[in-house]
């Protein structure tokens, strides 16, 4: 089983700051990490290579720095990583985006399936796993949270929605992004990281994947961020009770009940 | 234990590298440094477990990815609850295959990336939501028989009915030897632990920063940022007032203060 796994490099801290400018995050000073979520997909890939064999390439858009989150995808099993890096990819939307991680996996060749975490936690879209799926014309399930059963062929998967469940079978190839509950990630060894260090990671531009320039970086996006503004801020009031242990369990059970809590 | 009170050895805590180093080749051969040093003092390296949850290399990984030499009187490894059971045995096999002894088992610190052992994965019959230090105890107790010496930590900040019930069932687990939380005063709840105690070792852990404030939320009651500590001077107090108890040293510096700790026991 051919299996890529498309990851992005997040800013470490939820108190990230957005340009006025260009709307976009300020990502100097803070600290880069794998986001969240794509570690369990390349869990999930690492899983399903060690059980039906094959191999796992770790797949990144974005600036040099992104080599880290590679090379940890290494040390956690993956078997060899390729970073997307070239400055005509900068300003890419969603739909950018998931056009040149989709002829990146074109020019991988061969691939089966492709895995990517639900989301980004800094964009928080949702929306290049199915993009994915859009431009290479591949079939996909999103928000799986277990894979029940796969072969050389086809794979199938349990997928978390607003009123249930869906279990769906696929032929290969196809685009799955993956919840939380999928799995528990490893974590990595230092053996795994010290290995990771030595392995060459190829960078390849606009160019080395044949992507057409009108459809990467700003002009191929047609997503305007308008505004961009921080959710208000949440009005908590704290109420204290106070009085014997007896009459402040009283009380908080009236609060509760008054609240339709309890 | 009790021999290394007698002789003089410190617990030198080592924290080993973060897994999101940047420098992971510097941090190790930083680590290597510190262990050696604590080696050629005769001390004893007290290597923690992804402190405050965060992730961090094993100290038993290192050990064996480094080739460090393993004094087993000199060695003790923290372990804590937040491991899968593979990895839990991963780092028993590698302890006893290098002749580590001590260990020190707590239930820790957990984060979003840090597996938690699970009832089932440790034999625990009945009703138990989740894996605390006893469980812990009791299992290494059980499928590591007479391979190594269990510590377990004590609490004197916590309402003391409880933690004494606890460290009880700890006991009763398997631990024969006990650390506490820093200690910066005479403190009522520790003398009452050695009294309760008596042939139990009991190491007091002495706080080596100079930030006295960050200890603020441990010992439960506000310590003002500008407070003037002496680390040094407080080991020697604490030396005096429990002459008969061992020592752990946290966030000792290995540059300023290292060459100062050994003329600080009486």
């Amino acid at each position: 089983m051919k299996i890529v796994v498309c990851i992005k490099q997040v800013p470490a801290t939820s108190e990230a700051k957005i340009d006025p400018e260009t709307k976009r995050i300020v990502r100097e000073g803070l600290k880069a990490i794998m986001n969240p979520f794509d570690i369990y997909a390349v869990e999930e890939g690492i899983q399903l290579r060690d059980k039906f064999g094959g191999e796992v390439i770790v797949l990144s858009m974005g600036p040099e720095k992104a080599l880290l989150s590679l090379r940890e995808a290494i040390s956690l099993g993956a078997d060899r990583a390729i970073l997307l890096s070239d400055k005509a990819f900068g300003g890419s939307d969603t739909w950018a985006t998931s056009y040149t991680l989709a002829k990146a996996i074109d020019k991988i060749g061969d691939v089966d399936l492709v895995i990517c975490g639900k989301q980004a936690i800094d964009g928080d879209t949702a929306q290049v796993g199915p993009g994915i799926a859009a431009h290479l014309d591949w079939v996909q399930a999103t928000y799986v949270m277990r894979v029940e059963d796969a072969d050389s062929k086809s794979i199938k998967v349990k997928r978390m929605h607003e009123d249930g469940y869906d279990i769906c079978e696929m032929d290969f190839p196809a685009v799955i992004t993956v919840l939380k509950d999928i799995n528990i990630p490893r974590v990595p060894t230092l053996k795994g990281c010290l290995a990771s260090l030595k392995i060459e990671i190829p960078v390849w531009t606009h160019a080395d994947i044949g992507a057409a320039i009108e459809k990467i970086g700003l002009d191929g996006s047609p997503t305007r961020v308008v505004k961009t503004a921080p959710p208000p801020p949440r009005n908590i009031i704290t109420q204290r009770i106070e009085g014997s242990p007896q009459d402040c369990a009283r009380q908080l059970v009236r609060e509760l009940r008054i609240r339709s809590i309890l | 234990m009790k021999h290394r009170i007698q002789k003089k050895m410190y617990h030198v805590e080592i924290l080993p590298p973060k897994q999101d180093t940047e420098k992971l080749e510097a941090d190790l051969e930083l680590f290597a440094e510190k262990y050696n040093r604590v080696m050629e003092s005769v001390y004893c390296a007290s290597i923690t477990d992804n402190a405050m949850g965060n992730l961090a290399f094993q100290g038993t990984e290192i050990i064996e990815e480094l080739g460090l030499e393993v004094n087993p009187e000199q060695v003790m490894i923290h372990l804590n609850t937040f491991h899968t059971k593979q990895d839990l045995h991963n780092i028993l096999d590698i302890c006893k295959s290098r002749g580590i002894k001590y260990l020190l088992i707590i239930s820790g610190d957990g984060s979003d990336r840090l597996p938690r052992l699970q009832p089932s994965d440790v034999q625990v019959k009945g009703v138990v939501e989740s894996v605390t230090s006893v469980e812990l105890l009791k299992y290494i107790k059980d499928e590591y028989p007479d391979t190594f010496v269990l510590g377990a930590a004590f609490n004197p900040y916590e309402p003391p009915e409880h933690e004494f019930e606890k460290l009880q069932r700890k006991l009763k687990a398997g631990a024969s030897f006990i650390i506490t939380q820093p200690i910066i005063k005479k403190n009522d709840i520790v003398d009452e632990l050695l009294e309760k105690y008596p042939d139990v070792p009991v190491i007091i852990e002495a706080w080596m920063s100079k930030k006295i404030h960050l200890l603020s939320d441990a010992v439960g009651y506000e310590i003002p940022e500008d407070t003037q500590f002496d680390p040094i001077e407080t080991l020697k107090m604490l030396h005096k007032i429990y002459p008969a108890c061992g020592v752990y040293l946290s966030l000792l510096g290995f540059k300023t203060q290292y060459h100062l700790i050994k003329e600080t026991w009486i």
